[in-house]
């Protein structure tokens, strides 16, 4: 597939906002979806819907199939060892809360440590907090530097004989900044201390290969990811899943149910309890099949082109600070401009038919760090060009002009 | 939609420089509001005396031009009034945002409905409503000497 004529698998670029063409950079909040997967979700549910797994006819057992066949596609794109490594949530948020509620069951005690970085969405750090109440552990945040990146030395200093889980974002949804998570993991093994990779940002953008990065963790969100809404995977190595006990409990997840005594269905359906959201994750094998017709390292270049165009136009014109300059940067470029506050900036743009956002991102803590109460942010997807970047600039000249700069 | 009626001179004016924007150090009453959303956040301070006049209004915090620019045109109208005067006028700013076309109240001047009415221009923007009440629902939750929060998402 073409990158250059992407925009047109994507439906919602046919619309109109305001009477201007769509620019889309909010990928990063949600990106849209191609039409294939829209597609997808019709034709389940017109032709071939049933629930999974649990009856014998004839769409039961297609419907299952089809289920399972993201799974392998799933296994195949992140390169995971096994199939059962791939568990279905209802999205990133519930995948983190999933590791930390049944690690802190099993693994976590008083005065234990675990570290994550300033950098955290609050998908990886209020699920952490839950048990610092419950079992009165230590959260420790490791640093960012002045270019809004956590280097390795950042963690390892504060790295102590307590610190049993690193939990860190594999790309900033708010600097950008791309976390070395293959080093992390290597020192953090060393240590014998669990990662927990936060990859909504990473997997949309990244190359993924769970058997070189070696975290034991990852969780991706799937509407950030050209998929549906309503749809997460939680990647753990097998001996975690395992080990650890389940999360919820339902339908689906058990062995065997007596009145005195329940046992607990093997991987992955241990994690997946009650109805999932079938149609999501049949869909979703259509958003994995779009990525690899591309091709992943054509995606990386693409964007890498955009994001040095962005960030060019952007530092060029005066006014405009871009939030973090991280050496290694991906997808994402927030500013602020002087004198206007990022959500009037944003009610402006939106009049131009240009989508971003503005606010704190779920990232209060490194706004506070940065000493900014929000920033504006612009996010970009493989259906970007050249031209969205340069209308965003000219709506930032506009956003000026408004508010007689 | 029209940004012009949303950033009107006296908007950005106000935005840019607002009004009572400081810590009353004598305060009796005051309460914070937060837009989670947003980012935004704004504590005020009334000093009411014992006639319950506002003898002193002020506020702290940040947030978009819309959102200072409500907070210090308020706090601006509000001073010197007694509580039963700033009360209906709170609520006739807030139903005028809400629905109705214009400002009612007999307490306000012509030239002071003419204030308030710049910021309708949110009307049209249903995302920037609260950026506009924000520091008027504070204000009511300073009255009632409220501690909780007041956050415009519940």
């Amino acid at each position: 597939m073409n990158i250059d004529t992407i925009k047109k698998e994507f439906p919602i670029f046919d619309e109109k906002i305001h009477n201007n063409d769509l620019v889309y950079l909010d990928s990063a909040n949600s990106s849209q979806k191609p039409k294939i997967v829209i597609e997808r979700i019709n034709e389940f549910y017109t032709k071939q819907f049933s629930n999974v797994g649990r009856s014998v006819h004839y769409l039961a057992v297609a419907a299952t199939n089809l289920y399972e066949n993201t799974r392998t596609s799933i296994q195949r794109y992140i390169n995971a060892k096994d199939k059962n490594e791939i568990v279905f949530t209802k999205g990133a948020t519930e995948a983190l809360n999933l590791v930390a509620n049944t690690l802190g069951q099993k693994y976590l005690e008083e005065g234990d440590e675990i570290i994550i970085t300033e950098l955290e969405h609050h998908s990886n750090y209020v699920p952490w907090h839950f048990l610092r109440k419950l079992k009165n552990i230590k959260i420790n945040f490791a640093e960012i530097n002045e270019d809004g990146e956590v280097p390795l030395e950042n963690i390892e200093k504060i790295i102590t004989s307590k610190t049993k889980i690193i939990s860190i974002n594999h790309l900033s949804n708010v600097t950008g900044a791309i976390l070395p998570i293959k080093e992390i993991t290597q020192l953090a093994h060393s240590k014998g201390i669990i990662v927990v990779v936060d990859g909504c940002q990473g997997a949309p953008h990244l190359k993924l290969d769970m058997q070189d990065l070696d975290c034991d963790f990852y969780a991706i969100s799937c509407h950030k990811m050209y998929g549906p809404t309503g749809l997460g995977i939680l990647y753990g190595k097998k001996k975690w899943l395992e080990d650890l006990p389940p999360y919820q409990g339902g339908g689906g997840m058990i062995s065997e149910v007596k009145k005195d005594r329940i046992s607990y269905g093997n991987l992955p359906n241990k994690y997946e309890a009650g109805t999932m959201a079938t149609a999501q994750v049949i869909a979703f094998d259509k958003s994995i099949k779009f990525l690899e017709s591309i091709g992943i390292d054509n995606v990386m270049k693409h964007e890498a082109e955009l994001m040095k165009y962005g960030q060019e136009l952007l530092q060029k014109n005066n006014t405009v600070k871009l939030i973090g300059n991280p050496k290694n940067k991906g997808a994402v470029l927030s500013f602020n401009i002087e004198g206007i506050h990022p959500h009037d900036v944003a009610t402006i743009l939106d009049e131009d038919g240009i989508a971003i956002r503005a606010g704190h991102h779920c990232c209060q803590i490194l706004h506070d760090k940065l000493n900014i109460p929000a920033s504006a942010r612009a996010s970009i997807g493989v259906y970007n060009t050249k031209d969205d970047l340069d209308k965003l600039n000219e709506s930032i000249n506009k956003c000026k002009k408004i508010f007689n700069l | 939609m029209n940004l012009k009626e949303l950033y009107q001179e006296i908007i950005l004016e106000h935005g840019k420089n607002p009004r009572n924007l400081r810590k009353t150090n004598d305060f009796n009453k005051d309460a914070k509001g937060n837009n989670p959303l947003c980012g935004d956040n704004v504590h005020v301070y009334l000093k009411l005396n014992e006639q319950k006049k506002v003898e002193d209004i002020s506020f702290e915090g940040s947030g978009c031009a819309i959102s200072m620019a409500s907070a210090s045109i308020m706090t601006d109208l509000i001073k010197g009034r007694n509580e039963n005067e700033v009360k209906e006028i709170i609520e006739d700013f807030l139903s005028m945002i809400k629905e109705n076309p214009e400002l009612k109240s007999k307490n306000l001047e012509e030239d002071e409905k003419t204030k308030l009415m710049c910021l309708s221009g949110v009307k049209q923007y249903p995302m920037r409503v609260k950026c506009a009440t924000l520091s008027w629902h504070t204000l009511v939750s300073a009255f009632e000497n409220k501690k909780k929060q007041v956050n415009t998402e519940n």
